[in-house]
């Protein structure tokens, strides 16, 4: 429930306050959040098999950020930035996919 | 047979290749499940130690998450108006550079056909029975810098015999201009005096003791060639006040007045035929 609470106002702040990101990191936003994404999931579904651990979620969260931007980035620095970002999104997008399906199993046990 | 072999074998060594289904297998398995687990079978039976402690962690993260999904959202609703923007900007841009281009192609299609008329005006004037050569001769003529020859008349007038007794009996340089003028109103195209050209610059007039015309003294008798109509042109002449007075002087101080026609008159071109001050002037 606090977790709720706490994306809520993420959300909530994000919006209203619209804190301006610094240019150069405004192209690796999205795959940011998309690198949050497959952390939240991954985070919902150990809760859902009882093993959350916020450790475990705080450094996945982090990690997952920092290493999809960091990736991105030297694909800009090496001219294959768009290419690196769609294959980060793949991989991205799969585990999202196999995580909300196990979500799915645990909620709807199907 | 090794093919037989082959064919057989390789379909099942395409689909069960480790490093083609591994790599997706893996990416399908490897979730961040697997992290949770191992931490939870390390820690064993200990529930749950330091969950206050990392609550505020987790938290953090939470809020940043959503101000991360809030701004990104945000973001890409505010670059919508802009890049629509950007978009129509670039439409009219192009718009107006096809305009433009249409113009002026409209321009050089415009140039074009004036270039072919004037080229097919010159053409003309040059080839065309060489149109502009006489159009030069023509304005040479009657700017008399040209020598000419054609049909006309010629006219050989002296004082009188007793001239140095009777005053009238003296052509004088008025006289000569009232001819000239009169033959120029009879219709005569170019007009020699003596083989002196009558140009536009030739004056006259009487200076020294004699006639001079063109500044070259002459004396008696003077003879006026002039090309035009021989037929209508002694009529007319005498129609004039010019051939009148002429008449009379013939008549009353016994001044000679010849006028003969002739097939082949030849009149030689002015000696000043370039102008050193006159400029044409510029039209517009």
């Amino acid at each position: 429930m606090i977790a709720v609470l706490g994306l809520l106002l993420g959300i909530l702040v994000g919006l209203f306050l619209e804190p301006s990101v610094p240019e150069p990191l405004q192209a690796y936003l999205p795959i940011a959040v998309v690198a949050a994404l497959d952390a939240v999931f991954g985070g919902l579904r150990a809760f859902l098999d009882g093993i959350f651990d916020d450790r475990v979620f705080v450094v996945s969260f982090v990690s997952n950020v920092l290493i999809a931007g960091v990736i991105v980035y030297l694909g800009d620095q090496l001219g294959v930035g768009g290419q690196l970002s769609t294959g980060v999104i793949v991989v991205l997008g799969i585990r999202i996919f196999s995580n909300v399906a196990a979500i799915r199993r645990h909620l709807f046990h199907a | 047979m090794t093919q037989h072999e082959h064919r057989a074998v390789r379909p099942e060594t395409r689909t069960t290749d480790p490093a083609y289904v591994g790599l997706l297998k893996q990416v399908m398995t490897n979730t961040l499940d697997e992290d949770y687990r191992a931490v939870a079978e390390r820690r064993g039976s200990q529930n749950r130690p330091g969950v206050t402690t990392t609550r505020v962690g987790l938290m953090a993260v939470l809020v940043l998450f959503g101000v991360m999904v809030g701004v990104s959202a945000l973001q890409t609703e505010q670059d919508r108006p802009r890049a629509m923007a950007e978009r129509a900007a670039l439409i009219e841009q192009i718009n107006q550079r096809q305009a433009r281009y249409d113009d002026l192609r409209e321009v050089i299609g415009d140039t074009l056909r004036r270039v072919t008329r004037l080229q097919s005006a010159v053409a003309a004037e040059v080839d065309g029975n060489g149109a502009l050569g006489s159009r030069i001769a023509t304005l040479g003529i009657e700017a008399g810098t040209l020598a000419a020859t054609g049909p006309g008349i010629v006219i050989t007038v002296d004082d009188a015999a007793d001239g140095s007794a009777t005053l009238g009996g003296t052509i004088l340089d008025t006289d000569l201009r009232q001819l000239v003028n009169a033959l120029w109103e009879s219709g005569a195209e170019a007009i020699a005096i003596d083989g002196h050209r009558l140009s536009t610059l030739t004056s006259i007039r009487y200076a020294g003791q004699a006639i001079t015309v063109g500044y070259r003294s002459l004396t008696p008798p003077y003879t006026v060639s002039v090309i035009g109509d021989p037929d209508t042109l002694p009529s007319r002449l005498l129609e004039t006040a010019g051939g009148r007075m002429w008449q009379g002087l013939e008549a009353n101080f016994g001044i000679t007045f010849d006028l003969a026609t002739a097939e082949r008159v030849t009149v030689p071109a002015a000696p000043r035929d370039r102008l050193v001050y006159a400029r044409p002037e510029k039209a517009r």
